[in-house]
């Protein structure tokens, strides 16, 4: 192959591309790493969180209150029963869970008093 | 004379249409694979739910093709994840499922979904899940396999709830213990993102556990992401695009992923708010400190065979933290391994069935007869 042709077959703009591209990933990356790891980052994620919470969590409580209000009037639960009763639940599935632990050892002792009542006495 | 070279505007040009094509059908073919991510098919090993309690799950996994009998062991294995993200992780794809692969090995596997946490579950401490949860789903494993003793491997979160669960009932019938990137050391604060955004000085646990409940998916997808932003925001796209996006095999593991990396459960909020300030704060179970059910949680407890995995490259759990758990158990039959992988691509990557897999069947297989 002659150099010219060399040349144009080495001219290829997706690798030329590609490899821009991942040489700036790869420097964005290192100053995004540094960025994130430093204590003001941590501060400035600390204080937006602490501002989106002080501004919605009002909101939140308000528009809370105003479907509990509309769902008592409506004579329905509220979120809160409904919750309330989920906890209960759990609760009972709880206790049959320990009961359901408790018959499987009674049965297994079953088991055992019947295997040795089974065996002839030497 | 030097042979300079003029290039033929006709063939730069051409040479330019042809990129741009081939650069048009990459953008198409990837808004296509991203879009579709979603609905891939995750999860497929057979499997049978025998245990549920509350939004938890225990399930037993089937065979997906005929198993030796004397392949078999007798010892059932225990697969438990972290809080944070769904747990199909270990079964990804056919072919590139962690479980597949061990049932195909002839091991009993079990594996204990945690659930999505709804507000009714806010009050759920992060001790509750080992000491609470934990014990009984081993019973019914225990029952359903008629077997004495287990192998329990947790991963990520998932390992700080199984040493706490081992460290806790000593006289549990735990035979083998493996810990996968197991987050259980905070002393180290140099090489630690996550701890310096939940420094107490910048971030307020009890304003957001006491105003939001749980603590949202998305916020918690969001920080793991920013741990390395331009990696996972940017360098994901970038690797489909440029690397494997004519590959179908790798195509359908990237989508898997994403849809799980993007298919995270909300934490209960008490279950966080004792997580960021007993254990990574305060470091209480490593410095022997934390108390559970009146009595202080010993480390020394645990005497199970066990055999520690920790990821090199891993930017969401430090090797650091994980490593100094060696001096602190009883274990006589104790191994680390250093394994060159990030924390996903442990057991998730294209080469973890190389990598990870076969030397964690080898292991168990050793100590399951």
């Amino acid at each position: 192959m002659s150099d010219q042709n060399k040349d144009q077959a080495d001219f290829d703009p997706l690798a030329m591309w590609k490899e821009w591209q991942t040489a700036s990933l790869s420097t964005w990356s290192k100053i995004m790493s540094e960025t994130v790891s430093s204590e003001d980052f941590a501060q400035s994620m600390g204080q937006s969180l602490d501002d989106y919470l002080e501004t919605t969590t009002p909101v939140r409580q308000q528009v809370e209150k105003a479907i509990e209000q509309y769902l008592q009037q409506m004579n329905m639960p509220s979120r809160q029963e409904v919750i309330s009763i989920a906890e209960r639940l759990t609760q009972l599935e709880l206790r049959i869970d320990d009961m359901d632990a408790k018959m499987d050892d009674m049965l297994d002792l079953l088991k055992a008093i019947q295997t040795k009542l089974d065996k002839p006495e030497s | 004379m030097p042979n300079s070279y003029t290039p033929d505007p006709a063939d730069m040009a051409q040479t330019l249409t042809e990129a741009l094509y081939d650069s048009f059908e990459r953008n198409l073919q990837s808004a296509r694979i991203i879009s579709e991510s979603n609905s891939i098919q995750v999860g497929q090993t057979p499997r049978e739910v025998v245990w549920s309690l509350n939004k938890m799950k225990l399930y037993r996994y089937l065979p997906t093709e005929p198993v030796d009998p004397a392949k078999k062991k007798p010892v059932p294995l225990l697969l438990v994840y972290a809080l944070i993200n769904k747990p199909y992780i270990f079964d990804l794809r056919p072919n590139g499922s962690f479980i597949e692969y061990m049932v195909n090995e002839g091991f009993d596997v079990f594996l204990l979904d945690w659930g999505t946490p709804g507000l009714e579950d806010k009050n759920t401490r992060f001790d509750d899940y080992a000491v609470e949860y934990l014990p009984r789903a081993v019973r019914r494993m225990l029952k359903v396999a008629d077997a004495k003793e287990f192998s329990m491997l947790g991963y990520c979160i998932g390992a700080a709830l199984a040493v706490l669960y081992a460290a806790v009932y000593p006289q549990a019938p735990l035979r083998n213990l493996i810990l996968l990137t197991a987050p259980l050391d905070f002393s180290n604060t140099d090489d630690n993102i996550f701890a310096t955004w939940l420094d107490r000085r910048f971030f307020n646990v009890d304003r957001m556990v006491n105003s939001l409940g749980n603590v949202p998916s998305e916020l918690i997808e969001f920080g793991a992401k920013m741990l390395k932003p331009v990696e996972n925001f940017v360098g994901a796209y970038t690797t489909l695009y440029w690397d494997f996006i004519d590959d179908q095999e790798s195509v359908a593991n990237w989508q898997a992923l994403q849809k799980w990396i993007h298919d995270g459960v909300p934490v209960a909020g008490e279950a966080f708010r004792q997580w960021v300030k007993e254990y990574i704060r305060g470091n209480e179970l490593i410095k022997g400190e934390h108390i559970v059910k009146g009595q202080v949680v010993d480390l020394a407890n645990i005497e199970a065979n066990f055999l520690n995995v920790v990821a090199k490259y891993d930017h969401l759990v430090p090797p650091h933290q994980s490593t100094s758990v060696m001096d602190l158990i009883s274990s006589e039959d104790k191994r680390l391994d250093i394994i060159p992988a990030g924390h996903v691509g442990l057991m998730a990557g294209r080469n973890a069935r190389y990598k990870l897999w076969p030397k964690l069947a080898a292991w168990l297989e050793e100590r399951s007869q």
